[in-house]
């Protein structure tokens, strides 16, 4: 893909670049161009998704980086080689994801999967996606950082083994239980929505962005699709899109503001695109808790709130 | 006892090795009052440290200008937001003195959401020999009052107190990266990422808005407030600034809520230096007025510029900080030092600017000479007294004595706060959990 990127050209972004990394010359500029957006998008992706959930990011932080990869969005949708980089956010659900998963670090998979699910394993854009930018830059201080880049992210064995078991087992369910467009479109959208059978709070909502793809088209639709589900949403920034890698924590710390509220469900469950409902914390809370805590009894609680999925399912897939 | 003095040994390291320092001890703001005869450091575990400058003595008076400490209190403690289900941390993100009224001094501190007024008194003297209370102040017993006698004051230990006057929380959704007094001494401001308050000092149960930058749809937000000042003498301006890189000048008497700016002070994008990063370093991280009021200072991530306020569409003078950082700015985004926010500062005559760099470095720049000259403030190379050498980074081939490469400097040591003295050259130096003052040589000039 990145050799595709290489080709096309870039004539007005080639002197906008930093020093060392660009040569004057003609073809490895492009290339370094196209690698060095690359890295930066992968690095912005990381950044977006993994902080410290304790306390709140600070929000001229996500904004920067948010800027950071609408730029490169802007740029790569002129280019018209949107697609390799936006399936990034989207997480396969079939069971050979799981291995890759724990194969891989999670800088991996953020940074891009193969457009076919088939050929998960690693392919050479993969390798490429993982160039640190020390690389590029050629200076020092920074690679020990680049190391780094599979530990935080990594989430500790013991605590998330039985988590994904249960949550990858449920996705199954889920799948079997709502009809996806499985065929068609990338992005399948599993939300709660704060519903009657939710107790007391009103106040605490919450957004989860939880999205899986099943595959992936080059279709303009699925591309525009991609872009909504960029982290644009400042409010929900704790909120990762992959359903699978939720712990308890990805949720319970999700940033919750009043502004939610202006979050209209219907407008934005326009067919399969919608990626997002407001969720209240408890209902959330209790959704997810069999499965984030040890899992005694994963699927007897599971099966009462599957029910409350089915609902949102059919909401959001657009009945 | 062979086991103490070892455990003091290693003690003693500890605290000399800026790598073993606790999260807690760092100085996240730093702040001379308005005379300069105080100076007040908050730090990452939410206290706040009082220094005052030692009384001149006319035997040395070399010695006039050195600080010690004067108060410590805890100013903010951490807490939970259960709403969103987040730690609110406890650091100091900025202290303001107010303008000093009477004997007793105050200043506001703030964390990302409270903002607090403390009042700080001095107590020499004690009250002696009440009728119906005994020295602890517990009640007597009134059979025993036989005689009636006269309380006294008597004199005692200089102590210092400081007590919470106002408390003015459940104003900020955001994190409160700047508070103001206003020349009117009544009112500050307060602003967090998207909006910014005006408060009367007196009262802690309401605030008016008077920014507010939230888009409709959070998806929609592009640019925060990254800080925020009023104007030194008219009450009725303010300037903040944003993280695209430019200043607005607002007025209050044109309307309550002042989303329309009077002023836009933005430079245009040098197409030559033009990268991905472009955004990210025009982010202004600190906006301060100048004492006289007619100027403005910024600090992005890579210079420091002063601005007119009469002129809009460029600052009057740009100097660099770090320029050698431009071909690193990849590695500094991957390791999140380009979103280190660097303060500046004014010295009393508005002649001279500072800021604070990397490798514990800090700038100063002559307006008038156009001379810059790098400092380094660490204890290696800082005795009581020493004059402190230039320093340099070698950025090509070239490389003397002394000079240190633009790889070899340590990011993890930034020098982010820095003061100056209201009006003598006296500097303020946070690096990291040390807090450095530096004096200007007696009748000399500073370079």
């Amino acid at each position: 893909m990145l050799g595709k990127g290489g080709k096309r050209k870039f004539d007005e972004h080639e002197d906008g670049l930093e020093g060392k990394v660009v040569s004057p010359t003609d073809g490895p500029s492009k290339v370094s161009y196209t690698l060095q957006r690359q890295t930066i998008f992968n690095i912005s992706l990381m950044k977006l998704y993994n902080h410290r959930p304790l306390t709140e990011p600070s929000l001229q932080k996500t904004v920067l980086i948010n800027n950071m990869l609408r730029r490169i969005q802007e740029e790569l949708k002129q280019e018209g080689s949107l697609r390799p980089v936006f399936i990034t956010t989207s997480q396969p659900t079939d069971p050979l994801g799981d291995s890759f998963r724990e194969a891989q670090p999670a800088f991996s998979h953020l940074a891009s999967q193969p457009v076919h699910p088939t050929d998960l394993v690693s392919t050479t854009p993969l390798e490429s996606c993982l160039t640190p930018a020390s690389l590029l830059e050629d200076d020092t201080f920074c690679t020990s950082q680049t190391v780094q880049h599979d530990g935080p992210t990594k989430l500790p064995p013991p605590a998330v083994q039985p988590v994904k078991d249960s949550f990858s087992s449920a996705l199954d369910e889920i799948e079997e239980l709502c009809p996806t467009p499985t065929s068609t479109e990338a992005v399948v959208v599993a939300a709660t929505e704060a519903a009657a059978t939710t107790d007391d709070s009103k106040d605490n909502s919450s957004e989860s962005n939880v999205q899986k793809s099943e595959g992936v088209q080059e279709s303009r639709t699925s591309e525009s699709k991609l872009m909504d589900s960029l982290p644009g949403n400042f409010e929900i920034t704790t909120s990762t899109g992959f359903l699978t890698d939720l712990t308890l924590d990805d949720i319970l710390f999700a940033d919750i503001d009043t502004s939610m509220y202006d979050f209209d469900p219907c407008t934005s469950a326009t067919g399969a695109a919608s990626k997002m409902a407001p969720v209240s914390a408890d209902d959330l809370l209790k959704t997810l808790a069999p499965y984030s805590s040890q899992p005694v009894t994963p699927n007897q609680p599971f099966k009462m709130d599957l029910t409350e999925l089915d609902h949102i399912m059919e909401v959001l897939v657009g009945s | 006892m062979g086991e103490d003095t070892d455990t003091r040994k290693i003690n003693h390291s500890f605290l000399r090795d800026h790598n073993y320092v606790t999260e807690a001890d760092i100085i996240s703001t730093v702040e001379f009052n308005h005379t300069g005869e105080l100076l007040a450091t908050g730090d990452k575990g939410g206290r706040v440290v009082i220094f005052q400058r030692e009384p001149e003595s006319k035997n040395e008076p070399y010695i006039q200008g050195e600080y010690n400490v004067y108060s410590t209190f805890q100013s903010h403690e951490p807490e939970f937001d259960y709403l969103k289900s987040l730690e609110i941390e406890e650091k100091i993100n900025k202290i303001k003195w107010l303008p000093q009224q009477n004997a007793a001094h105050s200043l506001l501190s703030t964390n990302d959401k409270t903002i607090k007024l403390w009042k700080v008194t001095e107590r020499d003297k004690r009250p002696e020999g009440y009728n119906l209370k005994d020295e602890e102040g517990k009640l007597k017993d009134l059979s025993t009052v036989t005689s009636l006698q006269v309380p006294v004051l008597k004199p005692m230990d200089l102590m210092v107190e400081v007590t919470p006057r106002r408390i003015f929380a459940n104003g900020h959704t955001y994190h409160v990266n700047s508070i103001s007094v206003n020349s009117d001494c009544e009112t500050y401001m307060s602003a967090d990422d998207l909006r910014i308050n005006l408060w009367h000092l007196a009262i802690t149960d309401r605030s008016f808005n008077i920014v507010d930058i939230k888009p409709a749809n959070m998806e929609d937000l592009t640019e925060v407030i990254t800080a925020s000042e009023f104007h030194p003498h008219h009450c009725n301006l303010f300037v903040y600034s944003s993280s695209k890189g430019s200043l607005r000048l607002c007025d209050m008497r044109a309307s309550a809520l002042c989303d329309k700016h009077s002023k836009l002070f933005e430079e245009p994008e040098d197409p030559s230096n033009r990268s991905f990063f472009s955004e990210i370093i025009s982010s202004v991280s600190d906006v301060k007025f100048s004492h006289s009021g007619r100027y403005m200072l910024t600090r992005d991530y890579l210079t420091v510029k002063v601005w007119d306020l009469n002129m809009e569409t460029k600052p009057i003078e740009t100097y660099q900080v770090h320029d050698y950082l431009r071909s690193k700015l990849c590695s500094l985004y991957e390791n999140d030092c380009i979103f280190d926010k660097f303060e500046c500062a004014w010295n009393g005559s508005d002649s001279v600017i500072m800021t604070g760099a990397y490798n514990n470095f800090f700038r100063m720049f002559d307006r008038n000479t156009k001379r810059d000259v790098t400092l380094e403030a660490s204890r290696e190379s800082s005795k009581p007294r020493a004059i402190l050498k230039p320093r340099r980074v070698c950025v090509g081939g070239k490389r003397r004595k002394d000079d240190i490469s633009v790889d070899s400097l340590d990011f993890t040591k930034k020098i982010l706060h820095t003061a100056w003295h209201p009006t003598e050259n006296i500097i303020a130096i946070a690096a990291t959990n040390n807090l450095y003052i530096f004096q200007d040589k007696v009748n000399s000039e500073m370079h």
